[in-house]
């Protein structure tokens, strides 16, 4: 009976296990996996940026965040360690050993158990802080918490953070922002089991899905001059106190970006990468853009660089408004492309005014078919739209807009725009499209690589081109740009300075300079410009903008290694060259006779024989008068040669 | 080694039964004792494992000593034990161990060697002994209730009342197992039913009492009880952590199992490597896994029984059914509990789980049923050389 009893409430458990099992199996074996098994992510590794000179530019790195659970640790250790520990969090963190102490002790009796410690450790940081007493029992002894996290980092620092650019809460910007697509790769998936309340272990050996890392970005800057570009700009921002400004140095033949800086000033007066104002902002450029109006008449042929104009004494009326040059009292009688080179408004707004006046949709199709007034499109979002003032829109068009467009006003372009028309011209009017990616890489294999994009294969003709050329060299031989002028090391380009919010009453400038180096064999092209410079302290174009341009120049030529042809000034004697001949070739015959030595030099001659196997002997010095066996005879080793010198 | 495998005497299948189960223990116990590592944070999986080994090692050592005492010793052995057990109790209560606020002060730790010692584990095993002594002496008198309520049931009622505070679920087996062999051993079943009867009236009064004066009894366990009953009977309870979980890994070990050591739910099991290990070790082993242990207990209790009938002596079947029949059915209230047919108790499984005393206790119960059975063999022996007629009456004079 017993046994039968016992035997039935086994019968019992074997049918609950069976139910369990079977008829409500589905349903806790779906709530087992729910509760245990959870896709993990495995992140994918974001690519590096690199300058094309292979620095690094963005990286990513881990950083270790320290907090503490001063309650799970037993009184013991607690009592032992804390003084040890506290003094090494003094060591480490600063702040005095007492104040951890009692820090700490007060965490531990307020229950707190996520106390924070630091945040933003480095890996060998990290090392170190697991190692203090305490702390080096471990998460459950020693109550160490520790969460990584992994972070993007600018090794190079502020330079060209905003051109490099982030991706992340704060949206996509720069390079990271734009490229996102190759540097981000893709996260690979697993699965994990959970082995106890917040710990996880893998479920499988291998990921389910594999991660792939994102590729690596070889960006076109160059660090070296990135870096030159900055701080160039930097100062003369500084030293101007002006808003902003920004700097692009571009390679005149693919239109590779090797620099690029955007500096902002926040409140304080300091200056830091703000906006991508090259990209983005689109502004009045003022006379840098009589480049692309002189370059529209010579090309349409109304004028040409000699052609003479009468900018009288500096003021031109027309309309209701009077056009000034900025040197009062004017020019006087001057050539087109002296115009150009002392930057005289009146001068130009003469002869345009003159030429397309009646049509100045004609003037407006020159500039369309060079290029101006397009988006570069380029990779980077958020590029400025470009205007030109359209003589269709009557609304918008007035008597006066064809005369100050030519001297850039009622004209909207961004920075690069503008760059890029002076860099086609540099690059004898191809004109390409500003790049800032060179190649994608995956570790050393080259996934993609990019070649230069051609906006515009020709701007316009050579004969224009070359005009242009020559005008730009003179603004800074003997233009408004002298103060760049170095004679070794020939620069070219324009300056600007142009009025902003004229329309309040507290007119700004901002002042440009675009241009490229050196000047006969274009390398680089470069646009500086500078927003609203303290006036107090100057505003001109030459002189706030002009010499950060110089300085850029000037230290890319220096720092670059250049072989220099050093001529050899000494000329060597001619007659010891003669000599010199004339004995090798006597030399390296073969004697089968005595040879005439006559004339010869004397140690030459005594060489010469007794490399023949024959004795020599002589007198006197200078060259051979006399050889004491004579010329065509049969050598006789036994004779002495007996040879006279004068 | 073989010259201890020559003196091993006694029921050759219950010394099979032992050892199959005690080198599968070592299989569960292992692959729990991640819990303990991983999860509580003390000690190392080897480490337990050596610690069970050594457990084992110690219960074979205790069942051999055991079993080579003639088993008659054990009726006075018992009246000696019953003091020692009181006094153990009463310490062990008064220590007042508590887990997280409420009463398990069930262990006491032996000095010296720092193991927790359970002393209702020994207590059951006495309590068991000196029933069984008392229903062979008075088997030919006619028993008074007042006679037997001072010999039998006082001491055996003040046991149960010290365990109770602690452990109601070992307190209740021991009585309801007392009971029984009362009943097997001619006890009238009229003072049984009062008996019962009058136990759960004290019980009774214990929770009420409790109930009324909560704060003498602030730290017992009424309100444990209380909760697990109820959850029990509302399924539906978040609450009932432990039955779910050990639902989930009964669910998720299916017909084959998962294979040894790949248990998930041992993590999440609180005493996964006792109270819940059958649950683990259907998950790792299955149904088959699961059916197959139950048989080995089964076994266990089919020989237990085999050798109650054929010994030849009233002391000797009841010791052998009171000492014996309590392990498997302790073996079948833990796998009860992990299945979710019973109420969660803190009942570990017999040769199995970890835990010193359990393992130790249950050797010395089996060395106990083995001695009876080894001293069956040795009168087989001693029949076919002596002849003897009525070896019954002869040994029964001697316990006297």
């Amino acid at each position: 009976m017993l046994a039968g009893a016992m035997f039935l409430f086994a019968f019992g458990i074997t049918y609950k296990i069976i139910e369990i099992q079977f008829v409500e199996g589905d349903f806790y074996k779906k709530k087992a996996e729910s509760l245990t098994i959870k896709d993990g992510v495995v992140k994918a590794n974001r690519g590096n940026i690199y300058s094309s000179d292979g620095s690094l530019l963005a990286t990513s790195v881990s950083r270790f965040d320290i907090r503490m659970d001063p309650v799970t640790v037993s009184d013991e250790n607690f009592e032992k360690n804390i003084k040890g520990l506290s003094k090494s969090l003094s060591q480490m963190l600063g702040k005095s050993a007492g104040y951890w102490e009692s820090y700490i002790r007060k965490g531990r009796k307020t229950k707190n158990r996520y106390l924070f410690i630091t945040r933003n450790l480095g890996y060998n940081d990290y090392l170190k802080i697991k190692s203090f007493p305490m702390f080096n029992l471990g998460t459950y002894r020693g109550g160490i918490i520790t969460e990584q996290r992994t972070v993007r980092e600018h090794p190079i620092g502020k330079i060209a953070e905003r051109a490099v650019g982030y991706d992340d809460y704060r949206g996509k910007v720069g390079i990271e922002g734009n490229f996102y697509e190759y540097l981000r790769g893709r996260n690979g998936k697993r699965l994990k089991q959970k082995i106890a309340k917040g710990q996880w272990k893998p479920l499988n050996d291998n990921n389910e899905v594999e991660p792939v890392d994102g590729k690596d970005i070889i960006s076109t800057i160059d660090l070296n001059i990135q870096d030159i570009a900055h701080h160039a700009l930097l100062e003369q921002l500084e030293k101007f106190e002006a808003d902003h400004g920004t700097v692009v140095v571009m390679e005149t033949k693919t239109g590779e970006i090797k620099g690029i800086s955007n500096l902002g000033r926040n409140k304080k007066g300091n200056y830091y990468e703000r906006l991508n104002y090259a990209v983005g902002e689109s502004h009045e450029p003022g006379s840098t853009f009589k480049l692309m109006s002189m370059m529209v008449a010579l090309e349409d042929k109304v004028i040409d660089t000699s052609t003479v104009v009468d900018t009288g004494n500096g003021a031109y009326k027309i309309y209701n408004r009077t056009v000034r040059d900025s040197h009062r009292g004017g020019y006087g009688k001057i050539s087109m492309g002296r115009v150009f080179e002392v930057s005289s408004n009146v001068g130009l707004v003469k002869v345009i005014e003159k030429a397309y006046g009646n049509n100045p949709q004609k003037f407006i199709d020159g500039l369309h078919k060079m290029g101006v007034g397009y988006k570069l499109n380029l990779p980077i979002k958020g590029e400025g739209k470009p205007r030109l003032p359209n003589p269709n829109d009557k609304e918008n068009w007035y008597g006066t807009s064809l005369a100050w467009m030519t001297h850039g006003y009622g004209v909207h372009l961004t920075p690069l725009q503008t760059l890029a028309i002076y860099n086609a011209v540099a690059n004898n009017g191809e004109m390409v499209k500003p790049r800032f990616i060179k190649e994608i890489r995956d570790q050393d294999r080259v996934v993609e690589s990019f070649d230069k994009v051609v906006l515009n294969p020709r701007i316009a003709s050579q004969e224009t081109i070359d005009k242009m050329k020559a005008l730009m060299r003179n603004v800074v031989k003997k233009g408004t740009a002298t103060n760049i002028y170095n004679k070794n090391y020939e620069l070219a380009g324009k300056t600007g300075t142009c009025q902003t919010e004229y329309w309040t009453d507290n007119t700004q400038y901002i002042a440009s300079f675009a241009g490229y180096f050196p000047a006969d064999n274009p390398e680089y092209s470069c646009i500086v410009i500078i927003h609203k410079p303290n006036k107090k302290i100057g505003y001109y174009g030459n002189v706030v903008a002009a010499p950060v341009f110089k300085k850029i120049a000037h230290k890319i030529y220096t720092k670059k290694p250049v072989i220099d042809e050093v001529k050899q000034y000494e000329k060597s004697p001619e007659l010891l060259v003669e000599n010199f001949e004339s004995y090798n070739v006597k030399v390296n015959k073969k004697y089968e006779t005595m040879p005439n030595l006559k004339n010869m030099n004397g140690m030459d001659a005594v060489a010469l024989l007794e490399n023949l196997g024959l004795t020599v002997v002589f007198k006197g010095t200078g060259k051979v008068k006399q050889q004491s066996v004579k010329a065509g005879e049969k050598f006789d080793r036994t004779k002495i040669v007996e040879l006279t010198l004068s | 080694m073989t010259k201890v495998l020559k003196n091993i005497s006694g029921d050759k299948t219950i010394w099979a039964i032992i050892a199959l189960l005690a080198l599968f223990s070592f299989l569960p116990v292992y692959s729990a004792s991640t819990n303990l590592v991983g999860v509580v944070g003390k000690g190392t999986t080897l480490g337990y494992l050596l610690k069970h080994a050594m457990l084992l090692v110690l219960g074979f050592v205790i069942i051999y000593a055991t079993h080579k005492i003639p088993y008659r010793y054990f009726s006075g052995l018992s009246v000696l034990l019953i003091p020692v057990v009181l006094v153990l109790l009463a310490y062990t209560l008064y220590q007042g161990k508590t887990i997280s606020g409420v009463n398990a002060s069930r262990w006491i730790n032996i000095p010296f060697v720092g193991i927790g010692f359970q002393t209702s584990t020994l207590a059951s095993v006495v309590v068991m002994m000196f029933t069984a002594r008392y229903l062979a002496k008075n088997r030919e008198k006619k028993i008074y209730f007042k006679d037997s309520f001072l010999q039998l049931w006082i001491p055996v009622g003040m046991v149960l009342a010290l365990i109770l505070p602690a452990n109601f679920s070992t307190t209740a087996i021991i009585f309801v197992m007392v009971l029984l062999v009362a009943y097997l051993g001619g006890y009238p079943a009229k003072f049984i039913g009062a008996i019962l009867g009058f136990g759960i009236l004290v019980f009774a009064i214990f929770i009420l009492s409790a109930k009324a004066f909560p704060e003498t009894f602030k730290n017992s366990r009424i309100n444990t009880w209380v909760a697990r009953i109820e959850n029990f009977s509302n399924p539906d309870e978040e609450a009932n952590y432990q039955a779910e979980k050990a639902k989930l890994a009964i669910a998720s070990g299916e017909i084959q199992g998962k294979g040894p050591g790949k248990s998930v739910q041992k993590n999440f099991l609180p005493q996964s490597s006792s109270d819940f290990i059958y649950a683990i070790i259907v998950e790792e082993f299955g149904l088959v896994g699961g059916f197959m242990l139950m048989i080995l207990y089964l076994l266990l209790l089919f020989r237990i029984v085999i050798v109650a009938t054929k010994t030849d002596t009233i002391f000797g079947t009841l010791l052998v059914l009171g000492v014996g029949i309590p392990i498997v059915f302790q073996a079948l209230i833990n796998m009860g509990v992990a299945v979710g047919l019973f109420p969660v108790t803190g009942q570990p499984l017999p040769l199995i789980s970890t835990g010193g005393t359990s393992i130790w206790m249950t050797c010395f119960a089996l060395g106990v049923v083995l001695s009876v059975s080894a001293d069956r063999e040795a009168k087989i022996e001693i029949d076919k050389k002596k002849n003897d007629d009525n070896p019954l009456s002869v040994l029964h004079e001697t316990i006297g």
